[in-house]
């Protein structure tokens, strides 16, 4: 009996050690990018809190739409007011998963291929989401990039027509965080 | 009359020639504002802003998102990335680490608080950005004291 209760101490100490292997970083980098013939456009965020559970795989990210700083003031200002409507909405978030999480081996050095499922909500819409990335792992430290298209329409994004030419419909997302253990 | 037309004609193309350069420089390419040179919406304490945040975060950003402000507090750490300095007020722990308040640096001003140590109480001014459940963030900001 005494075997059993010691035994499951042991299970549950092991459980919380696993469970406390969070990555974290509150300094990730999200850029977007819309390129048409008129103009480029691009916006640059990197106050991004991102958690990545080495255990779980639970990937998380919050974006606060407020940082994203534009090389025009206008721009920012038109991105804030019209399209995303900060005030109303000062979040972006992702809540997920890294799938294949047990196939990357965090105490090796190498770039690992991954593939992240989960909800993107941005402006209040929420959507389902997959998406390729990958995670290079160096002595210790955890560098996640993915880039990928997310559709305006999809998240309630409208370009008044007198600059539908000006914007693309599809915008890129360039996703870079560099993330550490979180320490105990 | 022709000249008179003439004349008329062009005066009206010199002025939707410089109307339109109004509006290209002081609109379209208009400057981010300089809020280092700002005058501060609210002097506040480093701590009670983190707790109005905190604790009712819609009122909070409805009264300080997007103005300028000046907090000041015990300055907790200030991390740098290859492109940012950011200074720090932390008051608890939670998921992503520590939270509080997150002051984002100007870059051209960012050495006066590099060389400033943990536990020294500093005013810093900066554009509210907004709150992201963990952190109040505060953008273009600069040492007052």
């Amino acid at each position: 009996m005494k075997q059993r209760i010691a035994l499951i101490l042991l299970v549950l100490l092991c459980i919380g050690n696993v469970q406390a292997q969070k990555y974290i970083t509150k300094n990730g980098h999200i850029r977007f990018f819309s390129g048409t013939p008129v103009e480029d456009i691009e916006a640059d965020n990197r106050q991004v809190n991102c958690a990545l559970d080495q255990q779980t795989g639970d990937f998380v990210f919050k974006v606060l739409m407020k940082s994203f700083q534009f090389e025009k003031a206008l721009m920012q200002e038109h991105f804030n007011e019209n399209y995303v409507e900060s005030d109303k909405f000062p979040n972006a978030t992702f809540n997920g998963k890294v799938k294949n999480i047990n196939t990357i081996d965090f105490g090796k050095n190498g770039i690992y291929n991954a593939v992240i499922e989960g909800d993107l909500t941005i402006k209040g819409i929420t959507k389902k989401v997959s998406e390729k990335g990958t995670f290079e792992v160096k002595e210790g430290k955890v560098t996640g990039k993915s880039t990928f298209n997310v559709l305006l329409a999809d998240y309630g994004i409208k370009i008044p027509n007198t600059v539908a030419s000006n914007i693309s419909k599809s915008i890129r997302i360039d996703v870079d965080v560099n993330l550490e253990k979180l320490a105990k | 009359m022709k000249r008179k037309l003439f004349i008329i004609g062009g005066s009206l193309a010199g002025l939707g020639l410089i109307a339109g350069l109004i509006v290209y420089f002081f609109v379209f390419n208009k400057p981010h504002r300089n809020f280092a040179e700002a005058t501060p919406d609210y002097d506040i304490k480093a701590a009670a802003l983190f707790e109005e945040f905190r604790t009712n975060p819609e009122l909070s950003s409805s009264k300080y998102n997007g103005k300028v402000l000046s907090v000041t507090g015990e300055l907790n750490a200030v991390e740098q990335t290859d492109s940012l300095t950011i200074a720090v007020f932390g008051f608890e722990e939670g998921v992503f680490g520590s939270e509080g308040i997150r002051c984002t640096m100007i870059p051209e001003l960012a050495g006066d608080v590099v060389k400033i140590a943990p536990g020294t109480v500093v005013s810093l001014k900066g554009l509210c950005a907004g709150y992201n459940d963990t952190d109040v963030i505060l953008e273009n900001c600069s040492l007052e004291k």
